[in-house]
Parts: structure tokens; C-alpha cells; sequence
């Protein structure tokens, strides 16, 4: 695609600025940082679900010559880690879950650290754990918390529009179960945390972070810093998939050790333990209800979920919100109501998955969809395309969707995948679903301010740096962001040098979630690279006797438009602007916050085209290819584009065919990357990228996100399509392990005798 | 434990090494000789982000491969890719083809590759799909990763032809 003509550097396909550093192991990540002194950090943890501690006795590991500090609750008093603080660092006198955090051991090396957790004696009365939601859910169960009964964390409603006049009016209610299960995020990179806490007013921590500044709103407080005094440094963050939003108990433990100790500290959480550390997604049991007249508008949509939040459920009902919302951001919905009870179980605190509950939900939402459509003896396309919203439409919840390209994208994946000349028309076992999708970018509502800001230096060769805080776990926003700077100051992308990942030295950034990079930060960048540019211009204007809102700054030169003969170099006009008798230094500065009441700008939608074949032998599922249209707003990056939908493509096959934790007694029978599966290579389908650019009013160059719009979208449609090749049959539970599908195939089978 | 003197060749360099018994190859590279561009993932040898090259340009997983057993050995980090300051021809692809992104796992993709491609310099699908599945990396799903492996051959053959002019 080639770049639009107003723009020279947006569009064009920019390899990652960082690539050589990190394809020649030059990249720095947590795990690699060696301090002077540094000592290892271990924790143990509970091998019970319930427990009260009765007694805690660590003399012998402390005299075990090499260990430095041995730390318990005791030495943590009143300090709550977790999302919104609910959860104690330790263990006090109750163990809520197994691989709850007891004690914690800094030793000169790895191998005494271990020894010196074998040698902590903890006495433990054993408690009736409660490990299953339905179980949680049942009259006279354990209690979690003793001030939660019945183990209800929340229960909330929200509904918007008429959802009960449109259901008491409509011609046709469909109604279906789905569950999920326990998954964890799957970076890459193991959780991993050093700090030097060796002076009382500043605490550095290396890890990896989807937000340094909700690290430094956590630890702060709990250690009695202001937000300044607390340094988080990410440069490299080896995947994050939703799963590192926040602060985990062992950052804490990290910092409490290394201040005993007065020595820099790493705790790095290998094998098994990373399965515990992990917050990703809990067993969710979805009813979902869909309204539907028999000329096939969809008119409402009804939401009832319990949610497992584990231990400490946090904000997993705000994510079940997001869950049941997002049914109107694709559809004109008369009313959409969401009630998500969360249940407390005695396991791992839950979190988010890569696409949020959206990835699930949507799978339950697109399969109802594709049987809406049979029975209504319309095909999927069509029915889906009649109830897409278009721009301008006004959402239940105060949202307007200033762009939109949703039936766009249903028309070309209808065209590139072959619709017409396959659905209805596979043999047996081999299926093709549609799904429809979208995403809001924005966090605003979690704080007051959804800020990001940053600064542009130009030093007096010509080359700019710019420092942003917003972090880049693999998805490519440094790269992104310096293509926006080289954009509006005429330059190349690499002539940008990006400095990220370290709170000290950046600006502000709320952080690289809830899809807010391109659109919050670029915004920003965008306003700090302007204001660079209007230095630079009022010396140059001068210089080619225009005015200064007529210059053009393209190519490395800056020019009076319609004038591009007549141009001065850009390094030359920084260079002047400094070594003038005025002795300016050039040096822009710009925020972005959202304008907007709401939690969002907006939104990108997609649709995607799945085609499936089931082996009816073993119930395996083969995802042949993927057709992927995405309404982008406008594609910055084509390359960088490609790869987050290659990336979520793979990311929703998995969590709908593959992730699940097994457990037995709550004791995790599968935590390993051996035995927890995820698609190999030769597992992976055929996939063809066609971007929709719909140049959204809010994005920076009209962009939007591509960060998790492809994953929730991609659940979708191969869920519709496991759902045809089954011949118009649902799979109630994801993962849809073979197991799972093979006892639809025989139900298929019988039902086909009989 | 018993400490043993061993020799490891790295990247060339020659190094006389005091090792424990249970010292891994890991280990050694990461922690003795401090060369941290192989990775530490899962250490059980299941998610082979610490993969390197043995003299035969065969891909080792680090990680679960005693130090000891490789007295007199030779191997190749990623470090070791780049000759004349210039980088290979696969690490280039990788950059080029935006087969990198989160580059936790992309030392040890590229050691993987390297040994698909010193084993087969035109590798088809199945080749790179069997050399490939040892390491897992959720950013790329391996999708671009494969572009710049096939990609790896004619850079190598531009190269030659540029240098034979």
C-alpha cells in the first residue's frame, strides 16, 4: 500500500527502530540486569488453598550461612499489594490460596536460597477450601473472606436503552451457556523483578510493565515514597498480552528484601511458580441472551455472568463489563443489560486474558450469531452486515463512533476468503464462520486523567530524540511513535532516537493498555513534535520570507508550500536557531487527554473470515486460514500492522483451542510451556491482512488501535466456524480442546443414527 | 559440589572455566562469561528462548544441557552472528521482515533459524516448521519469522554476487 500523498513517512513499512539491538542480543531485559551486591530473592509459598498459620519459624534458615534476610508477614505489616490494594503481600495468619506468598529469602546465591525455603518450618491448620465457582456458589460453602457471603466479591447490573421491553417484543430470543477456564497470559519473557531499595528515599525497580506509572502509584504508598521517588525502568518487555497491568506481590517482596538487606535484590519466578504469579483469566460462566425479529435486527442483548475472580478478584467485574458491552459497539442495540456476579474461590487471583473476557464473550456472541442466521435461513454476512453500525451512530452508553468501517470490512473478507463459494457448500467436518469485532481505545475512567505527554529534543545536528513513557512490549509503539515525530518535522523515522522505559527520565504515560498507545500517546508525540516544528518555524519563515503556517516540512526540508525549490535543510535551520544571538534550543513539548467524558476517542473494528477443519477421529481442530479486515483508522505501520494480527491471530487460536490450566485440588496440573499448550509452528493457518483506513477524527493521522480489536474478533470467527463444521452445533466451554469437540461429534453422530 | 576446570570455546573465544556439577550450559554463558543475550526462560527446556549453536551449527537448549559435558566444545551465541561489524544475513532478514517484536524469544528463534538454514540453506515449509517448534513466541506466532528464514537465501546470495563484483 503505498503511503498517501499529504503524508511521507506514515504508511510506509518501517522496520522496528530496535530490531538490531534486539536480534543480536544487545537488548536489555530485567533478567539481565547484574547489579554490584545483587542477591536472589525466593518465595515460599503455600501448599495449601485454606490454611490458617499457626506458627512460622525461620530461625534455621536464617542461620544458614549465605542467607541475608528471611522476611514474613510480620515484616510487612498493613502493606496491600494487588489492583485497588485489596490483597496483603503476605500471608498473615490466613492462607487463601495455593502458592500464596508466606516468607521470602535473600541469599548470596540461588542454590542457598533454596535450601533456606527448605528450611522455614510452618505449622498449618488446614482449612475446607473452596476451588470451583459452583462450589463457591453453593448454600453453606467455605468462606473465602469472612465479610463476602455466599462468596460474592460484586454483583452488579448495568443496563442500557430497553432491554426488556426489547426482549418482551421480540419475535425470536435465543439463549446459551458458555465457560471459560483458568489461563495464564504466556509472555515470553518469566515474571521478574530487581530492586536496589538500598537508599530510604529512592526505590528502583527493573521489570517488565504494560505501565510504569500505576508501579509507582502502587509502591509509592506502600513504602512511604511519593510517586517521584520511585523509579521503574522497562525499557525491553518481553510480551505482555494484558497479563502486566499492575503490581504483583513479588515486586513488593523484592523491595522489602532489598531494603533489609541494603543490597539490590532479584526475584525471578521460573517453571511452576510463574503459573502462580500469573493473574490471567478464571472460569467464567456466560447465559447470554440475543433479541431478534424475524427480518433479522438483533435488538438487545442480555449479558449474565459469574465470574471467578480467585482469591482477590480486583477489577475482573469491570472487565465483565467491558465484556457485555462491547456487543454495542458493533450492533444498534435497542437495550443491552450486563449483570457479572464475582465469585471468590480459594485459587490464584484472576485477572485478564490477551483481549480481555471480550475474546470469550465474543465467541459465545458470534456461534448464537451463525445459528440466528440458519434458523432465520440467512447467511452469517448478510444477517451481520444488516445489524452493523455505521459512523456517526450514537452507542447506549453516551458513545459516538465517529468512524467506522465495519461493513467495509465484512464486504472484503466476504470477497478475499471466498465466502460465497464455500459456506453451505464444505463437506462434513470442515466449517467456515464470520466474526465481527471492536475496541475502544482509551483508559479514561480508571483514573480521572487517560494522560500521556512527551517531549521532542532536537539537538544542533539535526537528529531528534524523543522521550515518551509509554512502553513497547513487542508491539512496536517506540517505532510508531517515531514515525509520527519524523511525520511532522519532515524527516526520516530513523533520524528519531527513542528514549522510553524509564520513569525518571520520561514524561508522563498512564501506560500501554486498554489500547490507548497509538491513539493517547501518538497524540501526544503528534503535539510535541508540533510544537518542535513551530520553533523551528519561525526562524525558517523568516528565512524564506513566508508565513509560517504556510511551511512544509518534508524530505529533510522545509519550504513555503507550492514553493519546494526554494527550501532551507532542516538540520541547518536547528542549527541556526541555536547559534544565533537568541541561542534557542530547540525542544517541543506536548500531552493528549482525551477531550471526551467517556472512557474512550474511539474505536477500530474488524471482521474476519475463519475456515476449519475437525478431525471427527481425535476431535482436533485445524484452523486452515484466516482472512482479517481490520478498520485501523490509518495504518502507520504496515509491517508493525501485519505482525499484531499475525501475533493475535495465533494469541485467539490459542486461547480458544488450546490455554487451559488443569488443576486438581487446586494444585496446577500442567504449568509448563511443555505441557500448557499453545499452537506450534506447523499448527498455525494461512493468513491474508487487508486494512480498512477510515481516518478517524481523534487518532493522530486518523489512526486507531490494532492492539486487541484482531484477537476478540479472531475468537469470533472461529468459534462460528468450529460451530458450522459441526454442522450447527455449539462447543459450550473454551478452550475447545479435542475432547471437547469430540463429544459433540459424537452427539452428532447419534442423533444422526437415531 | 565438586568444581571441575573446563575449556569453552564462545563465539571464537577461548575461555578456561572453573564449573560446578550442576552448572548448566545456561550458566555458564549467562553468569560466568556474562554474555546475556541468551535468554533464561523456563529452564526445563520447554520454551527454548536459550538456544545456541554447537560446532556443527546444530541448535542446544542451554538451558537443560550440562556445562561439563561441552569441556573442548565450541558453540555459537548470538553474539557470535555478527562478523566485520556487520550483522548476518538472518538477523538482518528478522529486522527487515519484521520478524521481531516483543525480541525476548528472538535470540532463540534466530539460533533456531540458524541452524534450519546451516542445515538447509533453502528450507521448505515443513523444514522450518520442524526446526521452529521448539520455541514458542506468542508475538509473531512465527508467521513473519518464516518469511524472513525463506528471505535468509537470497540475502546471502545478493551478498555473494555484490562481493563478486
Amino acid at each position: 500500500m503505498p503511503p498517501p500523498n499529504d503524508l511521507s513517512v506514515i504508511g510506509r513499512r518501517q522496520p522496528r527502530l530496535d530490531g538490531a539491538e534486539k536480534c543480536s542480543g544487545r537488548s536489555v531485559f530485567a533478567d539481565d540486569v547484574d547489579l554490584p551486591g545483587m542477591l536472589c530473592g525466593k518465595i515460599l509459598r503455600s501448599p495449601h488453598a485454606h490454611a490458617r498459620i499457626l506458627k512460622i519459624d525461620t530461625s534455621k534458615a536464617e542461620a544458614l550461612p549465605g542467607v541475608k534476610a528471611v522476611i514474613t508477614a510480620a515484616h510487612a505489616k498493613g502493606m496491600m499489594g494487588g489492583r485497588r490494594g485489596a490483597e496483603p503481600v503476605f500471608a498473615d495468619d490466613l492462607v487463601t490460596y495455593k502458592g500464596r506468598e508466606i516468607a521470602a529469602i535473600a541469599a548470596l546465591d540461588e542454590r542457598t536460597a533454596e535450601k533456606a525455603l527448605q528450611l522455614i518450618e510452618v505449622e498449618y491448620e488446614e482449612l475446607p477450601p473452596v476451588l470451583i465457582m459452583r462450589h463457591a456458589l453453593q448454600a453453606g460453602a467455605p468462606l473465602v473472606q469472612a465479610d463476602k457471603p455466599g462468596n460474592i466479591w460484586s454483583d452488579n447490573i448495568d443496563s442500557y436503552g430497553e432491554p426488556e421491553q426489547a426482549f418482551d417484543t421480540a419475535d425470536l430470543v435465543f439463549e446459551e451457556k458458555f465457560s471459560t477456564s483458568v489461563t495464564h497470559n504466556l509472555f515470553a519473557e518469566f515474571h521478574v523483578a530487581v530492586v536496589d531499595f538500598t537508599l530510604p528515599n529512592k526505590l528502583t525497580l527493573w521489570t517488565p510493565t504494560q505501565t510504569g506509572l500505576l508501579m509507582q502509584h502502587a509502591l509509592g504508598p506502600a513504602f512511604g515514597l511519593s510517586v517521584s521517588q520511585v523509579q521503574i525502568i522497562h525499557l525491553n518487555t518481553g510480551g505482555a498480552f494484558s497479563g502486566r497491568g499492575g503490581v504483583r506481590p513479588h515486586h513488593y517482596i523484592a523491595a522489602l528484601l532489598s531494603r533489609k538487606t541494603q543490597r539490590p535484590v532479584k526475584i525471578f519466578a521460573a517453571g511452576d511458580e510463574e503459573f502462580l504469579v500469573c493473574r490471567a483469566l478464571g472460569e467464567n460462566d456466560y447465559r447470554m441472551r440475543i433479541a431478534v425479529n424475524k427480518d433479522g435486527t438483533i435488538k438487545a442483548v442480555d449479558m449474565d455472568a459469574h465470574m471467578d475472580g480467585g482469591a482477590f478478584p480486583s477489577e475482573v467485574g469491570y472487565f465483565g463489563w467491558m465484556a457485555g458491552l462491547c456487543n454495542s459497539w458493533v450492533f444498534p442495540l435497542q437495550g443491552n443489560r450486563l449483570r457479572r456476579r464475582v465469585v471468590m474461590t480459594n485459587t490464584r487471583p484472576h485477572f485478564l486474558p490477551h483481549g480481555g473476557m471480550m475474546l470469550t464473550s465474543n465467541a459465545a456472541i458470534m456461534q448464537l450469531c451463525t445459528k440466528i442466521a440458519r434458523s432465520l435461513g440467512r447467511d452469517p454476512i448478510d444477517f451481520l452486515r444488516q445489524n452493523a453500525i455505521e459512523a456517526g451512530h450514537h452507542g447506549l452508553s453516551g458513545e459516538v463512533f465517529a468512524s467506522c468501517g465495519l461493513k467495509e470490512c465484512l464486504d472484503i473478507v466476504r470477497r478475499e476468503s471466498g465466502w460465497d463459494q464455500k459456506y453451505g457448500k464444505l463437506p462434513d467436518y470442515h466449517g467456515i464462520g464470520v466474526g465481527i469485532g471492536a475496541m475502544a481505545s482509551g483508559a479514561k475512567g480508571a483514573f480521572k486523567h487517560d494522560t500521556s505527554a512527551a517531549l521532542v529534543k532536537i539537538g544542533e545536528d539535526g537528529i531528534v530524540t524523543l522521550y515518551t513513557g509509554i512502553p513497547d512490549m513487542g508491539q512496536g509503539t517506540h517505532t510508531t511513535m517515531a514515525m509520527i515525530t519524523a511525520e511532522v518535522l519532515g524527516i526520516r523515522a530513523d533520524q528519531v532516537r527513542v528514549v522510553a522505559g524509564d520513569t525518571d527520565l520520561t514524561p508522563i504515560d498512564v501506560g500501554a493498555f486498554a489500547q490507548r498507545g497509538t491513539v493517547q500517546t501518538g497524540n501526544a508525540v503528534k503535539n510535541a513534535a508540533l510544537d518542535a516544528r513551530g520553533q523551528l518555524a519561525r526562524n525558517a519563515a523568516a528565512q524564506l520570507g513566508a508565513d509560517e503556517d504556510q511551511l512544509v516540512f518534508r524530505g529533510g526540508k522545509i519550504y513555503a508550500a507550492g514553493n519546494p525549490d526554494k527550501c532551507l535543510d532542516f538540520a541547518r535551520v536547528v542549527y541556526g536557531t541555536l547559534h544565533s544571538g537568541e541561542g534557542r534550543f530547540t525542544m517541543g513539548r506536548g500531552f493528549y487527554n482525551s477531550p471526551l467524558k467517556i472512557k474512550t476517542t474511539s474505536w477500530s473494528f474488524g471482521a474476519q473470515v475463519a475456515e476449519v477443519r475437525i478431525d471427527p477421529e481425535t476431535g482436533v481442530v485445524s484452523v486452515l486460514r484466516v482472512t482479517v479486515a481490520h478498520d485501523v483508522g490509518r495504518v502507520i505501520n504496515p509491517l508493525a500492522c501485519e505482525g499484531q494480527i499475525d501475533g493475535q491471530v495465533f494469541s485467539a487460536m490459542s486461547q480458544l483451542l488450546y490455554e487451559e490450566v488443569l488443576s486438581d485440588e487446586g494444585m496446577y496440573l500442567n504449568p509448563s510451556r511443555l505441557e500448557y499448550k499453545m499452537p506450534r509452528t506447523y499448527e498455525m493457518p494461512e493468513i491474508s491482512h487487508h486494512f480498512v483506513e477510515t481516518v478517524d477524527p481523534y487518532g493522530p493521522f486518523g489512526a486507531k488501535e490494532i492492539g486487541e480489536g484482531i484477537v476478540v474478533t479472531t475468537g469470533g470467527a472461529i468459534a462460528a466456524a468450529v460451530f458450522d463444521a459441526l454442522g450447527g452445533q455449539y462447543i459450550h466451554k473454551v478452550p475447545m480442546s479435542p475432547w471437547r469437540i469430540l463429544r459433540a461429534v459424537r452427539a452428532r453422530e447419534r442423533s444422526a443414527v437415531a | 559440589m565438586a568444581k571441575h576446570m573446563m575449556t569453552l570455546t564462545v563465539n571464537g573465544d577461548v575461555y578456561e572455566l572453573m564449573v560446578s556439577d550442576n552448572q548448566t550450559l545456561l550458566d555458564v554463558i549467562r553468569d560466568t562469561i556474562r554474555l546475556k543475550g541468551t535468554k533464561r526462560g523456563c529452564t526445563t527446556g520447554a520454551c527454548g528462548v536459550c538456544c545456541v549453536n554447537n560446532a556443527k551449527g546444530e541448535a542446544v537448549l542451554s538451558c537443560i544441557t550440562h556445562a561439563l559435558e561441552w569441556d573442548g566444545e565450541s558453540i555459537t551465541t548470538i553474539e557470535g552472528l555478527e562478523a566485520n561489524g556487520e550483522l548476518d544475513a538472518i538477523q538482518k532478514a528478522f529486522i527487515e521482515f519484521g520478524a521481531v517484536q516483543c525480541g525476548f524469544c528472538t535470540p532463540g528463534v534466530i539460533m533456531s533459524a540458524k541452524a534450519i538454514v546451516n542445515k538447509y540453506p533453502e528450507p521448505t515449509e515443513e523444514q522450518m516448521n520442524a526446526g521452529l517448534a521448539g520455541v514458542l513466541c506468542r508475538c509473531t506466532g512465527h508467521v513473519k519469522v518464516k518469511e524472513a528464514v525463506r528471505q535468509d537465501h537470497e540475502l546471502r546470495e545478493a551478498a555473494r554476487h555484490a562481493a563478486a563484483k
